[in-house]
């Protein structure tokens, strides 16, 4: 079969091509996903010097000869939340962009190396091994449980890393020493959550509860079950742990329909699991406050089969700003993503990844100060924080001090409408601004709502 | 006899397992090869390969290479259609994790050294396929292949429902190092693979130590695998393959043999997926699903199902496809950017930017196209599909046709 020899002959120059194609690449990688370099751009730079006066110590991802700074993102771009990363990426690569353009960190140009994790905790290890010795540190990873994952080689490397996810366990010190916490975390959403709704709609309620298994779900249904108790909530139907990506959804939604709760509070994710969740509970005709974790739900909801549902149904609680806020941070969210990705459409996350871009700048900015650049100097610079301030792009952090004191209990609830998307805006309104609930309020946070064993 | 390679005049001469002075050396060059040249950087040109990720990526060809070795003697040798490769990886994986994973804490783990789980991750699953075995009795073909199949998602099942030895579903958890300990967790190991340290002088890194373990692991079992085949077990499994009900009228007995043949597969396939845990670090109970039983079962066919040389082949093949495929890519989008013919055909299969088309996206997420895992899957099936038609014997049988062509050559006609 002479056509065949001649097809798999073909191949074969094909794939030796490829091995001898790239074969000096200096950023070498890995298998598993995808790897993209993206060099930040720079425009009206003035390549200056970093001050020859100051010694700055440096070990890894910080070269002064260069002028670089190589900071690793471990991103979810083709996975279950790749929507909303997708867009936390994009603020903070237009973020990156701005500081480039304005003189970098004293001369210094950040670099981002963005890995594609799936969001898998196999793929985040591995993004994990082949970034180390290239990054001075994470700028985020995505997922809780693929987080806790590296947590220990982060120890051991001595890196830090900024969690694109919510978990308590982040502000807990069993579990946080090279883990930057931002936000509310999911069990204080939780009691956020339902101490509004107590108040917006009323007591006596019922709840239905289905969430992811792991830190992220589990975390989350830990603040049901403290906020229920404390509100005099029932919960007529706890499936926490039991949405199961890659199955069938069907089942858990007709299960919540037939509960006839009030609430449903679910954390899973909005692009595999909670429309098919969602759309069979609707199809029985349940009308009910649908809440959960923030990440579960996505204003791409608006333009599809179910948003007049959507619009009736949703209340959430936003970690950041909405797009449509109006304090003077995010309205430079608005005014960085308009000068420089005017292509994107009004999206809540792009502050998100501003945000995680200006605790990095914080952390650096304050590590050159200090003369130490090394990968242990810029982590103990971001943890000397007291009150590191967003004019309101989001509630000021803090890194020192007990858990209790540290941890964020403040955000905004918001509602989704049709209208506020065809004005222009992400679709997302507010409808209460630096909300803590009372509960909230008065919980004694000493340690991770969630974790495995408790 | 001189210049007569292949008249053996002994049988012990036949039966060698390189019988002629051609392999001998080719094997032996290529030991050189693997175990020295390429880990310390010592071949021009080729250094790249000692570097942290091609070593990663061999090391996970030789684990790979190990757990297709299992699937080839039982069914490459036993005839035995198995889907069931991820349940028994799976197995040996978290018999692992639990005897060697740290003690006390929230997960079961034992706290005990290598030398003790990575065997008993073997004999567990080899326990296990034991257990199996029967079924493969009773049913055959395409029928074994469904009940196997069945194995898998009963296994998915139990890894993601046993939260206190898996760590649940997403979550996963941590595996033991690659490490030698005489006894106990505390204090340093007598050989800690993964570190960097310096043997006679030379700087070894961690991953060459591993890859170095890996590989003398790999050659331990392909030794046993290749000398299967000339054992009166191996000559078994062959008969029971070729014909089962005239094997077992000849005096083969069926019920033992196949249980063996899926003892020593599970063996491997249990001390594979022990391996595969400890070098990846942490693995998530979904990784131990169909798709990786698949990918054992593409290794066997697209390497040449029923040689050890073959299944080799197809594990290299396959491990290093995403890599291969990756850099090809990226020489794609390279091309693009130039100007010229080249140019403007690797353009059309990569896309560079947000409006520029191309089958396969260079930035996920930002321009149109597959991105390179996708298209990774995809020619994946393609590859599988190309080589059950075109050449069913898999690389081998490309391997032999070009050996035949060049033995006669210039006569090949």
């Amino acid at each position: 079969m002479k056509q065949a020899r001649i097809l798999v002959v073909l191949l074969a120059f094909a794939l030796v091509a490829a091995a001898c194609g790239s074969s000096d690449d200096t950023t070498t990688t890995a298998a598993a996903a995808a790897t993209t370099t993206t060099a930040a751009a720079s425009e009206e730079t003035t390549t200056t010097e970093p001050e020859a006066e100051m010694e700055i110590a440096t070990d890894f991802g910080v070269d002064l000869e260069n002028g670089t700074i190589t900071v690793g993102l471990l991103s979810d771009l083709t996975g279950f939340f790749s929507f909303l990363v997708q867009g936390v990426v994009d603020g903070y690569q237009a973020y990156v962009d701005e500081i480039n353009a304005n003189g970098g960190i004293n001369g210094l140009m950040i670099e981002l190396e963005v890995f594609d994790t799936v969001y898998q905790a196999d793929n985040t290890v591995l993004g994990f091994n082949e970034l180390k010795d290239q990054v001075v540190a994470f700028g985020h990873s995505v997922g809780s449980p693929q987080t806790l994952g590296i947590r220990e080689d982060l120890e051991a490397e001595g890196i830090l890393a900024i969690p694109l996810t919510w978990y308590s366990g982040w502000t807990d010190p069993t579990f946080n020493s090279n883990l930057i916490h931002h936000g509310t975390p999911y069990c204080l959403e939780a009691m956020n959550i339902l101490d509004f709704l107590t108040q917006e709609v009323g007591t006596g309620l019922t709840l239905a509860l289905a969430t992811f298994p792991g830190d992220y779900g589990l975390d989350s249904a830990a603040g049901v079950d403290i906020a229920t108790e404390a509100l005099g909530i029932e919960i007529v139907l706890d499936m926490r742990g039991q949405i199961l990506p890659g199955e069938d959804m069907t089942p858990i939604g007709e299960a919540i329909a037939d509960s006839g709760a009030d609430i449903v509070y679910v954390a899973a994710d909005p692009n595999f699991t909670f429309p098919g969740i969602y759309q069979s509970a609707i199809a029985k005709g349940m009308e009910a406050v649908w809440t959960g974790a923030y990440p579960t739900y996505s204003t791409g909801y608006l333009t599809g089969e179910f948003a007049e549902e959507i619009e009736r149904d949703f209340y959430g609680f936003a970690y950041v700003s909405p797009w449509g806020g109006d304090s003077v941070g995010v309205k430079e969210v608005r005014d960085l993503m308009a000068s420089r990705r005017p292509d994107l459409p009004p999206f809540d996350y792009y502050s998100e990844g501003v945000l995680e871009a200006k605790i990095l700048e914080a952390g650096l900015r304050r590590a050159y100060d200090n003369g130490d650049m090394t990968r242990a100097g810029v982590l103990a610079a971001v943890k000397s924080f007291t009150e590191l301030d967003f004019d309101g792009l989001a509630p000021p952090e803090s890194y020192v001090g007990t858990p209790n004191e540290q941890v964020q209990r403040s955000g905004w609830m918001v509602r989704f409408s049709a209208e506020d998307l065809a004005a222009g805006g992400s679709g997302t309104i507010i409808v209460a601004e630096d909300w803590t609930g009372p509960t909230a309020a008065a919980y004694e946070f000493n340690e991770a709502c969630y974790f495995l064993g408790s | 006899m001189r210049g007569r390679p292949l008249l053996y005049t002994s049988y012990e001469d036949e039966q060698a397992l390189l019988p002629t002075w051609t392999k001998r050396i080719a094997v032996a060059v290529l030991l050189v090869f693997l175990v020295i040249l390429i880990p310390f950087q010592l071949v021009p040109g080729f250094r790249f390969l000692g570097e942290g990720d091609w070593m990663t990526l061999l090391g996970l060809v030789a684990i790979f290479a190990i757990g297709a070795l299992g699937l080839h003697i039982l069914t490459g040798l036993g005839g035995q259609v198995s889907l069931g490769q991820a349940f028994f990886m799976g197995v040996g994986a978290y018999t692992a994790a639990a005897l060697g994973g740290p003690s006390g804490k929230a997960l079961l783990g034992l706290g005990l050294p290598m030398w003790v789980w990575l065997p008993a991750a073997g004999l567990v699953a080899a326990f296990v396929g034991v257990l199996v075995a029967p079924t493969a009795v009773r049913v055959r073909g395409i029928y074994l292949a469904i009940v196997t199949l069945g194995l898998v998602f009963v296994g998915q099942w139990l890894w993601i429902n046993w939260v206190s030895l898996t760590g649940g579903s997403q979550s996963g958890r941590r595996f033991p190092n690659f490490e030698f300990r005489l006894w106990g967790e505390e204090g340093d190991p007598i050989v800690d693979l993964t570190a960097d340290s310096v043997w006679f002088g030379v700087d070894v890194s961690g991953e060459v130590k591993t890859y170095l373990f890996l590989i003398v692991l790999l050659i331990v079992f392909a030794v046993v695998a290749k000398n299967i085949q000339r054992t009166r077990s191996g000559r078994a499994f062959m008969a029971i393959r070729d014909r089962d009900v005239a094997a077992e009228v000849m005096g083969v007995a069926e019920a033992r043999n196949k249980a063996l043949a899926f003892a020593i597969s599970s063996f491997y396939a249990g001390v594979c997926g022990a391996l595969w845990g400890s070098f990846i670090g942490l693995l998530i109970p979904e990784s131990f699903s169909l798709f990786l039983s698949i990918q054992f079962l593409a290794i066997l066919l697209i390497g040449g199902v029923g040689t050890v040389t073959g299944t080799l082949l197809g594990a290299t093949f396959v491990t290093l496809l995403p890599r291969l495929v990756r850099d090809f890519t990226e020489l794609l989008g390279d091309t693009a950017q130039g100007d010229g013919l080249f140019a403007g055909i690797a353009d059309i299969f990569v896309s560079t930017g947000l409006d520029d088309f191309g089958l396969i996206s260079t930035l996920p997420g930002t321009s149109p196209g597959f991105t390179v895992f996708q298209f990774n899957l995809i020619l994946y099936g393609v590859l599988l599909i190309v080589f059950l038609v075109f050449e069913p014997l898999g690389l081998y049988g490309i391997w032999i046709r070009i050996k035949n062509y060049w033995r006669s050559w210039p006569f090949s006609y």
